[in-house]
Formats: C-alpha cells, sequence, structure tokens
C-alpha cells in the first residue's frame, strides 16, 4: 500500500532535535514545507547544517522529536517507499570508474525496477527526461568520471531526479563550482520547484544565492536555528555579519551582496552618485588608498556600497536637497584629502553642489582629475584648472606620481 | 539512436560471455586430454560414453583423476574470482581478495586444526562436508575479525593491513601446528598449502558443486543491490536499499565460497583479484549483472589456465598452484597498483 498520500504538506519537522549517538547538536528544528517551496539552510561550516538535513532524509534517527514526511513519521515509512518520495544528492564528490552518465542517471530507477533491476521502455524515458531537464542530455554516453564539477553536479541532480521525487534535499549543490555552473544548477532547482511542483531543501554557502533564490532561510550557528523565514524578512546586514562572524567585510542587505571593508585615512576625495564612483572605491581601496566620498543621497547606489566598504561618507537624506551642513561636511572632508576625483556623475539639481565642492578645492589649489569629456570640463568647471582621466587605469598611472607628490607637500 | 548504440553493447556483451564460457570449456578439455600421458579426444570421449572398459588405465586417469581436477579447478576458480569481485566492492577497494583479507589463512589453519591437531570431535575420519565447516569457521572468523576492525578505521589501507595480519598470526598458528604433527599427516598438508586441485575425489566435487553453484547464483540475485552500493552506502540507502542486509549476505557469500574452495584445494591466491579486474577492463563495466557471470567464467578459465601451467610446464613434476597463480597475479597487481585510472 502506498502509504505516502499526494499530500500538499510535504515534510514537517515537530521539536526535532539532531545528533549522533543521542547526544542533540542542533535542538528545536521545527520546519514545514508544502508542495513546491524551497528551504535553504545557511550558516558557517559546522554549524550541523549536514547534521538536519541527514536526520530529514531518515539516514539520521532524530534524537528528539519527529520528522513528517507527507504526514507520517519518517520512522514508520518503508525505505523502497521513501525512495519514491524523496531523493537525495550529497556533496561528497562520487568516483564511479568505467561508467557512462546515462548508468549514473539510471541508478535512480533502482527503487522502481524489477528483481533484476532491468530498465523498462518507462524507465529510459524518464532518465532521458531527467537529464534533459537538467541540460545534461548531451553528456549521455561520457564516462561519468571524465565530467567536471559542473557537469557531475548536474547529473547528480538527474539521478535523484529519476526517482520522481516529490522532495528533494541537496547537502551543498553549489560546492566547488564556478559562477555559471553556479547560477545554472539554482535554477535548474527553482525551475523544478515551479514546474513540477518539487520541494526542494537545500544547504548553501552562498548567502548571496540563497537570499535571491529561496522562499525559506533557515539560519543555523552554534547548534541554534537563530532565524527563520523569507529572507526579505530575517536578512539584514548585521544578522549576516553575526551569522558568519565576518571580519573585514560587510553585507548589503537590500544589494544582496558582501563588500570588503577598508578603514584607511581618506587620502583622495571621491564625488560620485548613481554608481559612477564604484569602480574607483573598490580600485583605490584595493591599493591600499583611503577614500572619502560626498555629497551621496542615501537612495544612491554609490551610497550603499560606499557605506558597505565603510568608507568615510558625506550624506544627505533621501530625495531632499542637499542642505547647507552637508556642503561644510564635504568641503571638511576634502580639504583634508591629497587629490580629488571628479567621477563622472549625472548632474542635476539636487546634487549640483558637488561640483560647486570640487571648483572650490581646485580654486584653493587642489588637483581634481575628471572623467568628463574636455567639453564637459570647460562646461561645468569654465574658472579652473581640472585635469581629465578616461579610464580608472588613467588615474592608477597617475596614483604614484600623484601619491608622491601629495606625500611630498605632506611633509 | 541512443538505443541503437544500447543495443549493440549487449550484443557485445552476450558474445563476450559467450566466448569466455567456451574457451572455460576448452581449456577444461585440455585439460583432461593433456598431461604426463596424452590422452586423445576420441579416447575421452569413449571414456565418458561408457564404452571403453573402466579398468583400462586411460579410463581411470580420464574418470578418477583428470576430470574431477578440471571440474574442481573450473568451480574452484569461479568460485574465487566471485568471491573477490564481492569483497572488492564490500571494500569498495580494488586490491581486496579472500587471500589478501586473510580469510583463507583463516580457513587454513582450521583445515590445519582437523587435519593435524587431530580434532575430529570424536568423528573417526575427516568427511568432505567437516572438512568445508571448518574451512567455513575459519574463514568467517577472520572475517568478523576484519570487520570489526572496519568499525574502527576507516582508512581502507589500515583494514587490509589488519587483514595481512590477521592472516600472518594464522599461518603462524598453523605453523606451530605443523611442529607437533605427525609426519605422514604434515606432508599431505603441506601440499595442501600450496594450493593444488589435485587429487580431488568426486565425492568432494559433490560437496564443491553443491556449495558452490547455489551461491554464485545468489550473488547474481543481488547485481541490483551491488550496483547501486558503487554509488556509496547513504545513495544506495536513499533508493531503498537494505543496506546493511545486503552487506551480511555479500560477508556470507563471499566466506562461503572461500570456504569451500580453501577446504579442497588449499588456499589459492590471486585468481580472487585478477579476474574481477580483468574482466571489468576487457567488459569495461562495473555493472554487476555483467561482471558476476563473467567473473565466474573468467575465474574457471583462468584457474584452468594456472592448473595447466601447473601440471605441464616441467612435466611429469608438478609446479605448485600457488606459484603458478602468484607469477600471473602478481605483475597484474603492481600495474593495478600504479596505472592512474581506468579510462
Amino acid at each position: 500500500m502506498n502509504t505516502l498520500c499526494e499530500s500538499a504538506d510535504v515534510i514537517r519537522t515537530e521539536n526535532l532535535d539532531v545528533g549522533y549517538d543521542c547526544k542533540a547538536v542542533i535542538r528545536n528544528v521545527n520546519i514545514e514545507a508544502l508542495r513546491g517551496q524551497t528551504i535553504c539552510l545557511i550558516g558557517p561550516n559546522g554549524a550541523g547544517k549536514t547534521t538536519i538535513l541527514r536526520t530529514l532524509a531518515g539516514s539520521l534517527a532524530p534524537v528528539g522529536g519527529s520528522v513528517y514526511i507527507s504526514r507520517a513519521n519518517i520512522k514508520n515509512i518503508k525505505p523502497s517507499e521513501q525512495a519514491k518520495y524523496m531523493a537525495i544528492v550529497l556533496t561528497e564528490k562520487l568516483h564511479m570508474d568505467l561508467t557512462s552518465v546515462y548508468e549514473v542517471v539510471s541508478m535512480g530507477r533502482v527503487p522502481f525496477t524489477n528483481f533484476f533491476g532491468r530498465l523498462s521502455s518507462d524507465d529510459h524515458r524518464i532518465v532521458a527526461e531527467s537529464m534533459q531537464a537538467v541540460g545534461a542530455a548531451g553528456l549521455s554516453e561520457r564516462q561519468f568520471n571524465s565530467l567536471s564539477d559542473g557537469e557531475r553536479q548536474k547529473v547528480m541532480i538527474a539521478r535523484a531526479l529519476a526517482q520522481e521525487p516529490k522532495l528533494i534535499i541537496l547537502d551543498e549543490p553549489t560546492n566547488h563550482l564556478d559562477i555559471r555552473h553556479k547560477i545554472e544548477v539554482i535554477r535548474i532547482l527553482n525551475r523544478l520547484s515551479a514546474e513540477r511542483q518539487m520541494t526542494v531543501i537545500l544547504a548553501l554557502h552562498d548567502v548571496d544565492i540563497a537570499v535571491r533564490s529561496c522562499q525559506n532561510v533557515l539560519m543555523v550557528k552554534n547548534g541554534q536555528i537563530v532565524a527563520q523565514g523569507r529572507p526579505e524578512d530575517i536578512v539584514q546586514t548585521e544578522t549576516i555579519g553575526n551569522l558568519y562572524e565576518i571580519d573585514g567585510a560587510s553585507y548589503d542587505s537590500v544589494l544582496g551582496s558582501f563588500e570588503l571593508c577598508y578603514q584607511n585615512q581618506p587620502e583622495v576625495f571621491i564625488a560620485a552618485g548613481a554608481g559612477s564612483g564604484v569602480p574607483f572605491f573598490r580600485s583605490l581601496s584595493r591599493l591600499g588608498c583611503g577614500i572619502a566620498t560626498g555629497i551621496l543621497h542615501q537612495n544612491d547606489v554609490d551610497y550603499n556600497i560606499a557605506s558597505a566598504m565603510k568608507l568615510t561618507v558625506v550624506s544627505e537624506r533621501s530625495f531632499q536637497p542637499i542642505t547647507v551642513e552637508k556642503v561644510a561636511a564635504a568641503k571638511a572632508a576634502i580639504a583634508k584629502t591629497r587629490f580629488a576625483v571628479d567621477s563622472g556623475f549625472p548632474v542635476g539639481d539636487y546634487n549640483r553642489v558637488n561640483i560647486e565642492v570640487l571648483r572650490g578645492y581646485a580654486s584653493s589649489g587642489g588637483r581634481v582629475y575628471s572623467m568628463r569629456s574636455k567639453d564637459e570640463i570647460a562646461r561645468l568647471y569654465p574658472d579652473v584648472a581640472v585635469a581629465t582621466i578616461s579610464s580608472i587605469s588613467d588615474l592608477h598611472a597617475l596614483l604614484p606620481e600623484a601619491q608622491a607628490d601629495a606625500r611630498g607637500r605632506g611633509r | 539512436m541512443v538505443d541503437g548504440v544500447r543495443n549493440r553493447l549487449v550484443t557485445l556483451t552476450v558474445i563476450g560471455l559467450a566466448l569466455l564460457a567456451a574457451g572455460a570449456l576448452v581449456v577444461m578439455a585440455l585439460n583432461v586430454i593433456v598431461g604426463s600421458s596424452s590422452i586423445s579426444l576420441a579416447d575421452v570421449m569413449k571414456v565418458i560414453a561408457g564404452s571403453m572398459d573402466s579398468d583400462d588405465t586411460k579410463a581411470i586417469i580420464v574418470m578418477q583423476i583428470r576430470i574431477p581436477r578440471a571440474l574442481a579447478a573450473a568451480i574452484g576458480g569461479a568460485a574465487l574470482a566471485v568471491a573477490g569481485l564481492l569483497l572488492q566492492t564490500y571494500f569498495n577497494n580494488p586490491i581486496v581478495e579472500p587471500y589478501v583479507l586473510g580469510i583463507s589463512s583463516g580457513a587454513s589453519l582450521f583445515v590445519g586444526l582437523f587435519f593435524l591437531g587431530g580434532f575430529t570431535f570424536g568423528f573417526a575420519q575427516i568427511s568432505p562436508m567437516m572438512l568445508f565447516v571448518g574451512a567455513f569457521v575459519g574463514a568467517m572468523a577472520v572475517m568478523a575479525i576484519v570487520l570489526v576492525a572496519a568499525r574502527k578505521v576507516k582508512s581502507v589501507i589500515t583494514l587490509l593491513i589488519v587483514g595481512l595480519m590477521v592472516g600472518y598470526l594464522c599461518s603462524a598458528a598453523t605453523s606451530i601446528l605443523t611442529a607437533f604433527a605427525d609426519k605422514e599427516r604434515l606432508q599431505i598438508f603441506s601440499m595442501w598449502t600450496m594450493g593444488s586441485f589435485a587429487g580431488i575425489t568426486w565425492s568432494q566435487i559433490a560437496v564443491l558443486a553443491a556449495v558452490i553453484c547455489p551461491m554464485i547464483g545468489f550473488a547474481f540475485l543481488l547485481a541490483k543491490p551491488l550496483n547501486a552500493l558503487a554509488m556509496g552506502d547513504k545513495y544506495a540507502a536513499s533508493m531503498g536499499i537494505n543496506v546493511k542486509h545486503v552487506r551480511y549476505l555479500l560477508i556470507l557469500i563471499a566466506s562461503v565460497l572461500t570456504a569451500a574452495v580453501t577446504a579442497f584445494a588449499g588456499p589459492v591466491s590471486f585468481i580472487g583479484l585478477a579476474v574481477p579486474h580483468i574482466c571489468r577492463v576487457v567488459f569495461r563495466t562495473y555493472n554487476n549483472r555483467v561482471l558476476i557471470p563473467a567473473t565466474a567464467m573468467g575465474g574457471a578459465l583462468m584457474a584452468g589456465i594456472c592448473d595447466f601451467a601447473a601440471r605441464n610446464v616441467i612435466a611429469p613434476t608438478e609446479l605448485p598452484l600457488a606459484a603458478v597463480t602468484s607469477v600471473i597475479g602478481a605483475p597484474i597487481v603492481v600495474y593495478l597498483l600504479t596505472r592512474k585510472e581506468v579510462r
């Protein structure tokens, strides 16, 4: 009898404690996933993500509480039944000598084939469809051991699909993959949950991918679920920093990405806006050059990045005209630097004052480099000397000279 | 289009298996015909058909010596090769076989206890079945020790060393036994320890066949779970395979097969190691549905060839079988250990 009915309630845990040898590693895991939902476990290495996944997959008995698969307690489900409902993709690298991709994928039919494991025409069709679903149809006759890491992972997902599961559990499926394959794997999983209404539970290292692709995120740290819910609700700049105990980088929850932090004394002032400053922030910071920037509106992407990088930022509230105080602050900041850069930001009514700040600096003897065309410079800076640069490399070429010059002046 | 490729592969595999079977039969026939006194095929046929006087020397040689010996080599070789294949799957390691893991030595020790120690447990004579049971107990004892060690150590290399050491201990115990044994028995026993299919009687063949043939059939029935095990325990379990169960069966079958051969032919090395590898390379597959029949026939073929060499290379003097299998098997092991990957 099929104990696993077509319930929308795919997997649920009740006060689940997971661990080894009756010792709980993580207590009180309560998760619930309906058909077509994705749950993503994030957290530092060794936090116990794999332990949770193994317990959900039934290969590790719960230390306390219960796991329900389609409303049935997992300990009452026959392994042969479970195999038709749930498939897994593990993180360890498989070594399969003299075995073709097709043979590996058709292993997924093991729960369905007869005693001798002979594949029926239906089985062959499902194997072919599974390979198509992950875009691995062309790999069919290749030797499994000759595949790249990315191809391998797709094949392992195809093998899991051949089990025609309602639930698929993956441990670090993007591990060791290059960025193209990372994205490919995630898109495959998203498509499976959307089109096939498959429930996906996975552990991920990459927070940026997790928050973009999963409806539910579970943060695991130090034997605890520290937060759980929609990524938009729980993933904030500080939560991620705390979760991974990151030093030297910070997470921007709006952009969903990390920036390395630099806290050098500002040597260069970058007048920026609308993203024009980001390449300067990053490239100069890499050289160890301290940066001050301004005046940025707080709804400007340059502001997000500059704050995440912990640069010195003079900012104004979103959509507000820049106040006199901020202009004074910017003038104070630029005065302390060796030279200034005009990133070529779009100039409009609300930020024209930045040009004034640069002009003031130039007219008092400061060096200004601008990314603008000669015509534009003539128009914006009619009365002061401003040098042109056409790329970041130009600025880099200038830097030793500029820095040496600046240092000379400093002494 | 892919179906076409697959069908051709199936056809090739079937042809390969048929060739192996034919080869094994040819070698068996040669083993009956060729020897210190050559007997023509026609005469052999006459003997088998019963149209020759059964007191004729040729008839006695064929019926009492050569046919039992050729049969023993074929059945024994098949058993050792399949046991090797099963153990290699169990440990997921290519250099494992009954001899390497000390299973043969364990079986030898217990056979030695019967032979030399006179532990006949009140029986006046040692029956073939008792010999087999003794060997089986020894094989299982060593296997149990190796398995207990396997729980503690994760490294397969360490496990192999444990197996080797247990094997040495068993050999040492056997040597100690020989020191106390009486001369007459010792001579038979030391012949036996070098491994030989010589002197096997029809009643022993009966036990050998009755034990080995069902076990090989049994192994074939495990082909599907064995294939799943190649992906590792976790994947196998996730596909509904009862991994523990399959692993127990594997050990049981491999031990029974080894014990049966060891009881009657002594410890024979390398066949269990080399044949599965050769079959994998020849058939270009790890699929046990192909490999189990292939190794069974390949084992029969290889043991037949080795026995043929043992009998005929420096005839009329016979070479110890262990020497022949080692000469053929050791280079294969070195090759396997030094090569990077099967491509």
